[in-house]
């Protein structure tokens, strides 16, 4: 099917099938009425012409469909039905027209009735071609609902009905059914948290009550009651409701009105409305599949599969699966060399023995999945002294806790009851002012363990109780309660009812949370929280690192995990088996990836809308694009870094220098830095009768600058990511020395400007003396003197330095190269370090004020802009570009060499044709640059 | 009985299965969002958008709004000063606006003035929280990102003219201190950063962000784009077989080319203009930013802001020296807000271009926040006014401010609201709230007030629960 619909002229007979259905429509019955009118007043015109032609283009129209159906997901009743009756048709009008041609003459009775007929099939065919394109109920929909998919299950209460009057718990029943009605297809405008026309339907008070039009219901007369006549109306009628959505079937419809006319009981349960997935995990034995499935993953997806009647599909190829596990466990691509190897290893078990290998690689494992942890719980975003400690991260303990591979039970321990350094998590963020009742950092704790970990949504019920499920406002005061230092008075959408509740976790089934102060409520909650019989927070865990890996979850999406699941006993399995393995976050994903299933090829899914429905048949993973970080690395890896800066280190190098700049006054305020030229002096003498042994400096600045010792010109740079180290000639040196340094501040308008500069002097007596840059350097914007470099020269009007620092946290981060221990200078620094900036942002590294649970896979224009247009980007390529000429290759040699490194292959002989030709028109450099350019952009590089 | 559950059970899962297309997911991705209502552009009276942002807090009785003048004598008392400017009539009968602003008070003939807006009451102040407030419609902190009302308007209308982006963001750059602040609501938010400002921090450079990369000549950036689309044709990618990742990935691609090297790119080229045009319109950054505005629209632009930037006790966040700052102030919106007016007017745009100039709050010399209420943190004001640096309005003042309005349907030379004679300049008619301006906003665009996405499973509209309402009195009564 998939080859047949591949070609163009195939899809457009497909494409075509719903223009060309209208031709034998108003052939056909165009003939047929114009045959009954001669019929009824004995003329004697001649249609026979238009029923070949209508003939004809029936049978156009039903190839169309058939192809039409090949290259789509159309399965189903309607379709099955459409297609028989086309293909009736199709039949009948060519009878039809046969016989007009041979037969009409002698029978032009018979005639008109085969040209009846083949008119009623094409109704037929036409309504089910309708319904599948308007919707099944497009006819239906001008009469009350006759769909008996909604009857409900009017039927056991119309068999009760006949008795006068119904037992409790039927009346009940009754009642819990009217209000799920209520809940579906009410709750959206009458509720509480929305009262249009004054009616919330979501308790008993607001039922009874009624609306700003008075009572919409009088118990035991259906017929007397306006939510029974408003229901009633037809949908062009204003007054119909529901106003959003379909009118509610009949059957819908009897059973308020059946329940009205019982008196409108109410039953005092909570309503529980929405699915429950049970707290506890499934332990499904697993199932008996064919000697050849081992792996437990495949045997449970064996057995989908058959359900499914999916055939296992051959498992990508070595140099795919190297890919695709560097990708995944250490978002770095495979190095040649590593593929090479790979491909030629012998071993049966060398992909087991890969992802083995690569989670020993724990850094970069760390470092690759730090970026998922950060969107989960929202850590790494920054902000300023304005919101005073108003918010912290967790970046610290985090990495930490990766790279120790905590057992995951410890680790939401952590987050729960944090120590400091993992306070962040619950801690959320302070806006300064008031804010809303709902966004109260004890709520945002709750709402973000109840997302992140537990994977069910509590800013619904944070606010009223939740339309969406079963939680109640009560139940998320509860909870925020345990975080509160003192009870939090109850705010329904924002205005406090004077009540409180004790603090208690969403599930009481699990334990009571105890404690009368926070530190002894947070142990308990987090006892039990992680114990194992709360399968909710296993489940959730693996569910999120199977939608990395799949990009999908089992259950979607992955914050709501009282939907369905594809397979319920594989998700259950893993998450009982994750904690049969203490809890490791690496051992779960070597579980997931050494199964076949992890080999599965990507699929060709329809849509975006179809893989977040429940529809959604599991074939294989998804097609992934490259993450911000995973393309900045990548990049990295094969062109030129991309980063040099970062804003955690986990390395701690940092030095004890501060980035300076001069002051910039405005009226009275510090401003920006204007662009120009700055001066910079700092003098220093040495101790008496001490000899040098070995000096060396570290400088860089943003964005140019000159540097003189001792008048003497010594370096320069242009880029403050590019680290400068430098042995200082120690004769340079005397008792009493002069640093000056001119610095530039680039750019048209006002933007963050700053040098860092250290020297460091070994002494013979083994002491080490160093000058740092800091507020104790003077300063000024005046250039005209030329001597100024001197140590004679006078600098007494000059300003002391100001200390920059500003945009240390906000701009630059921590320069790794900025140290005399390393000497690698072009070292590059993984995406994950490094703070947030417009690049990464575009390419969908999240701001994280929010819990991101999922990143668009979709592209944008302003991604391609950026990619297209980008100075940064463009920049680096050029600078790749040059070092590739510089160390002497030739250019093609350089590209086949850049196409290993990027793709881990050679290009093919038509690309080298292509690339062959590009050169014999441009420049090397520029030749270069565009197929470096075009290879990082290349779907087979960023797609995964 | 087991029957009756099932069919209960089956019931509510099809239930749950026909709202799960309009509950999507929790995706960011817009792409598949589906809005329950169409724009019904044919009500539109206005296509684009022009919001010229006064960050910072622009103080109405020294703007828009003035009241008594009260001239700087040293050790006069704080509680006397109340405009700290004489106020000079404008083309309006009766209206006068303060000194320094005689420009826009020429064109108010073409426009309104609305004196009667009050910022929300967030507690102590934080300048953008209330900006996040303003141009999201949401009070910070929300639970989920609401989008910029650019970003709606992006989504809803999508671009003019498909190549120039539908959201631009001219004049704010992130290096100033609360960055972070400003970012969280300079965002498309749940609907995808496919909606998401097209930032320009400085109009004069405009022509860099959408021209091929610096030292490439189109020559070059096509032959480029050839050989990048003949190495995908060729590249081994058939083997991952298609899909709408790499479709939407290389439509996308596709699009950013055209986009390059489209003639309308000329719109952000500044250089382009006339000298004595450019030269009328070159106060500073906001100057040209008004200026860019206006090309931009020329081409097809759907939402422009422009702002004067925001900046931490600069601009109008004035916290002393108030009075000397606000002349310079003037002096950079004046002239260009004026030109932009009659340029628009001139090329018979401004009909369909809503013009819109706000700002977060007021300012008042003594007044914090809203009266009565008692707010942390106040700036320090001295009792009485001993040098020039005191004498200015240093505190955020919410009760009352300015908005004009002019095009899109919105009355000429119309006023509507008024501030109190003596303090607190509060507003004391027709009190407007930011949820009517934003539902104004897009009423004239004819995005009507039910547009909502389930976010969440939430329904989430462009003003909170879709409540906002229209500010009848603002439009020309349509017949």
């Amino acid at each position: 099917m998939f080859l047949l619909s591949s070609h163009w002229l195939l899809e457009l007979g497909g494409k075509l099938h719903p223009l060309l259905v209208h031709f034998p429509i108003g052939l056909l019955v165009g003939a047929w009425l114009l045959e009954s009118w001669k019929h009824w007043r004995q003329g004697s015109q001649d249609y026979r012409q238009m029923v070949y032609l209508g003939a004809f283009f029936a049978v156009c129209s039903v190839i169309g469909g058939a192809l039409l159906k090949a290259s789509g997901d159309y399965a189903g009743e309607t379709i099955r039905w459409h297609e028989i009756s086309g293909y009736l048709t199709a039949g009948l009008a060519i009878l039809t027209a046969l016989y007009y041609k041979y037969r009409s003459d002698q029978f032009p009775g018979r005639a008109y009735l085969l040209l009846s007929i083949s008119c009623i099939s094409l109704t037929f065919a036409g309504h089910w071609g309708a319904s599948l394109t308007h919707g099944a109920d497009y006819l239906s929909s001008i009469w009350t609902s006759t769909d008996q998919q909604d009857q409900v299950n009017l039927a056991h209460w119309q068999s009760l009905s006949s008795a006068d009057s119904f037992p409790e718990d039927q009346l009940n029943r009754l009642n819990v059914e009217v209000r799920a009605l209520f809940a579906h297809r009410c709750y959206q405008c009458h509720s509480e948290a929305k009262r249009k026309g004054g009616l919330a339907l979501d308790h008993k008070e607001g039922v009874f009550a009624g609306g700003d039009g008075g009572a919409i219901l009088v118990a035991g007369a259906p017929e007397e009651s306006e939510i029974i006549r408003r229901l009633k109306l037809p949908r062009s009628d204003e007054e119909a409701m529901p106003t959003k959505g379909k009118l509610l079937s009949e059957g819908e419809i009897d059973l308020i009105a059946l329940w009205i006319e019982q008196g409108a009981p109410w039953a005092d349960t909570t309503l529980k409305v929405f699915r429950e997935a049970p707290l506890a995990l499934k332990r499904p034995a697993l199932p008996n599949t064919p000697a050849e499935i081992k792996h437990p993953i495949d045997k449970f997806v064996h057995v989908y599969f058959q359900e499914q009647g999916i055939e296992w599909p051959n498992l990508i190829d070595d140099r795919q699966f190297i890919r695709r596990a560097f990708l995944d466990i250490t978002g770095l691509l495979p190095k040649p060399a590593a593929i090479k190897q790979f491909e030629e290893n012998p071993s049966t078990n060398k992909r087991q023995e890969l992802i083995k290998h690569l989670l020993s690689d724990k850094e970069n494992y760390t470092l690759h999945w730090l970026s998922f942890w950060n969107d989960l719980l929202r850590n790494d975003y920054s902000g300023t002294g304005f919101i005073t400690g108003g918010r912290k991260q967790v970046t610290d303990w985090l990495y930490r806790t990766l790279i120790e591979d905590k057992p995951y039970n410890q680790m939401a321990k952590e987050l729960i009851n944090p120590s400091k350094e993992s306070a962040g998590f619950i801690k959320g963020i302070q806006w300064r002012g008031v804010v809303n009742a709902s966004q109260r950092t004890e709520l945002q704790a709750a709402q973000n363990i109840s997302q992140s970990l537990l994977g069910i949504n509590l800013k619904c019920a944070s606010c009223h109780n939740s339309f969406i499920n079963n939680l109640t406002l009560e139940q998320a005061y509860s909870f925020a309660n345990i975080f509160a230092e003192e009870p939090l008075e109850i705010h329904r959408c924002d205005k406090p009812i004077g009540k409180f509740t004790a603090p208690g976790f969403l599930y009481p089934s699990l334990g009571e949370v105890v404690g009368d102060s926070l530190k002894e409520r947070l142990a308990s909650l987090a006892e039990v929280v992680v114990q194992p019989a709360n399968g909710r927070l296993y489940r959730n865990i693996v569910n999120r690192f199977w939608q990395q890996l799949f990009g999908r979850g089992i259950i979607t999406p992955v914050d709501e995990l009282d939907n369905l699941p594809w397979s319920q006993d594989l998700l259950d399995w893993m998450a009982a088996e994750f904690i049969q393995n203490d809890y490791s976050l690496a051992q779960l994903l070597a579980d997931i990836m050494s199964s076949q299933t992890y080999q599965l090829p990507a699929v060709n899914y329809s849509s975006p809308a179809f893989v977040a429905s429940e529809e959604f048949v599991f074939r294989g993973p998804l097609i992934k694009r490259l993450s911000a970080e995973q393309f900045v690395d990548a990049f990295a890896q094969v062109v030129q870094p991309f980063y040099h800066s970062r804003s955690y280190d986990p390395d701690s190098l940092e030095m004890d220098c501060e980035w300076i700049w001069h002051e910039e006054i405005e009226v009275e305020r510090r401003v920006l830095p204007k662009p120009g030229i700055r001066r910079f002096r700092k003098s220093f003498s040495l101790p008496i009768g001490q000899q040098i042994s070995k000096a060396q400096l570290l400088m860089t600045a943003d964005d140019a600058y000159s540097l003189f010792i001792n008048g003497q010109k010594l370096l320069e740079g242009e880029d403050w990511q590019q680290v400068q180290q430098l042995d200082l000639p120690i004769d340079i040196l005397r008792k009493n020395n002069q640093i000056a340094i001119e610095g530039t501040n680039e750019g048209i308008i006002a933007n963050p400007a700053g040098l860092l500069f250290s020297l460091r002097m070994e002494l013979e007596s083994g002491d080490t003396l160093f000058v740092h840059s800091d507020r104790s350097w003077k300063t000024t914007k005046d250039t005209s003197d030329l001597d100024w470099t001197a140590l004679t020269y006078d600098d007494s009007d000059w300003g002391g330095a100001w200390r920059a620092g500003r945009f240390e946290k906000s701009f630059w981060g921590v320069l790794p190269s900025f140290n005399f221990e390393s000497t690698d200078t072009a070292l590059f620094v993984r995406a994950a370090l490094v703070k947030q900036d417009d690049f990464m942002k575009t390419l969908g590294r999240p701001v994280r004020e929010n819990v991101t649970s999922q990143r668009s896979t979709t592209s944008t224009l302003l991604q391609s802009l950026l990619l297209t247009n980008s100075a940064l980007f463009h920049d680096k390529i050029k600078e790749a570009a040059q070092a590739w000429l510089a160390a002497g290759q030739p250019p093609m040699e350089a590209v086949e060499e850049l196409y290993v490194q990027a793709l881990g292959r050679q290009p093919n002989p038509r690309e080298k044709r292509i690339l062959r030709k590009q050169l014999k028109s441009a420049e090397p450099e520029e030749f270069l640059e565009d197929v470096i350019w075009s290879l990082v952009l290349l779907p087979e590089f960023q797609l995964i | 009985m087991l029957n009756d559950i099932e069919t209960r059970r089956t019931f509510l899962r099809k239930m749950q299965q026909a709202s799960m297309a309009a509950m999507a997911v929790s995706l960011p991705s817009a792409s598949f969002l589906s809005s329950c209502s169409k724009a019904k552009t044919s009500q539109a009276r206005a296509d684009s958008v022009i919001l010229l942002w006064m960050a910072g807090g622009m103080c109405h009785t020294e703007t828009f709004d003035p009241k008594t003048y009260t001239p700087f004598e040293k050790g006069m008392e704080s509680k006397a000063v109340v405009s700290t400017f004489p106020s000079s009539p404008t083309v309006l009968d009766g209206i006068h606006f303060s000194e320094g602003l005689e420009g826009i008070g020429s064109v108010m003939d073409r426009g309104t003035l609305i004196r009667s807006y009050r910022a929300a009451d967030l507690g102590h102040i934080l300048h953008t929280r209330h900006q996040y407030h303003w141009h999201t419609c949401y009070e910070p902190p929300q639970s989920v990102q609401p989008p910029h009302i650019g970003a709606w308007i992006a989504k809803e209308l999508g671009p003019v003219n498909p190549v120039i982006p539908p959201f631009i963001d001219i004049g704010q750059r992130f290096t100033v201190g609360e960055g972070e602040e400003l970012k969280a609501f300079h965002s498309a938010g749940f609907l995808g950063s496919a909606f998401g400002p097209f930032f320009i921090p400085d109009p004069a450079q405009g022509l860099e962000s959408v021209r091929p990369p610096k030292g490439m000549d189109l020559k070059r950036f096509e032959s480029r784009n050839k050989l990048y689309r003949d190495l995908v044709k060729s590249s081994a990618f058939g083997e991952y077989g298609s899909s709408y990742q790499q479709e939407s990935y290389l439509r996308s691609m596709e699009q950013a080319y055209q986009l390059l090297k489209s003639p309308e790119a000329q719109a952000f080229d500044l250089s382009q203009e006339p000298k004595e045009v450019y030269d009328l319109y070159n106060t500073g950054r906001f100057g040209l930013g008004c200026l860019l505005a206006r090309r931009l629209v020329e081409s097809g632009a759907r939402f422009i802001s422009v702002t004067t930037e925001y900046e931490p006790f600069l601009g109008w966040d004035t916290h002393e020296n108030g009075h000397t700052r606000l002349k310079g102030m003037k002096a950079q919106i004046d002239r260009p807000i004026q030109q932009l007016i009659l340029d628009l007017e001139e090329r018979g745009l401004l009909d369909r271009t809503l013009v819109v100039l706000a700002s977060e709050f007021s300012r008042d010399m003594l007044m914090e926040g809203r009266p009565g209420a008692n707010v942390r943190d106040q700036v320090k004001v001295p009792d009485q006014v001993e040098t020039l640096k005191h004498y200015g309005m240093h505190r955020h003042f919410t009760d009352g401010c300015s908005m004009l309005m002019w095009g899109g349907g919105v009355r000429k030379g119309f006023v509507l609201g008024e501030t109190a004679a003596e303090r607190p300049f509060k507003a004391i008619t027709e009190p407007i709230v930011i949820d009517q301006v934003h539902q104004s906003i897009y009423h004239a665009l004819g995005i009507p007030p039910e547009t909502q996405y389930t976010i969440e499973q939430r329904p989430f509209y462009t003003t909170p629960d879709g409540t906002g309402e229209v500010i009848t009195d603002l439009f020309t009564p349509t017949i």
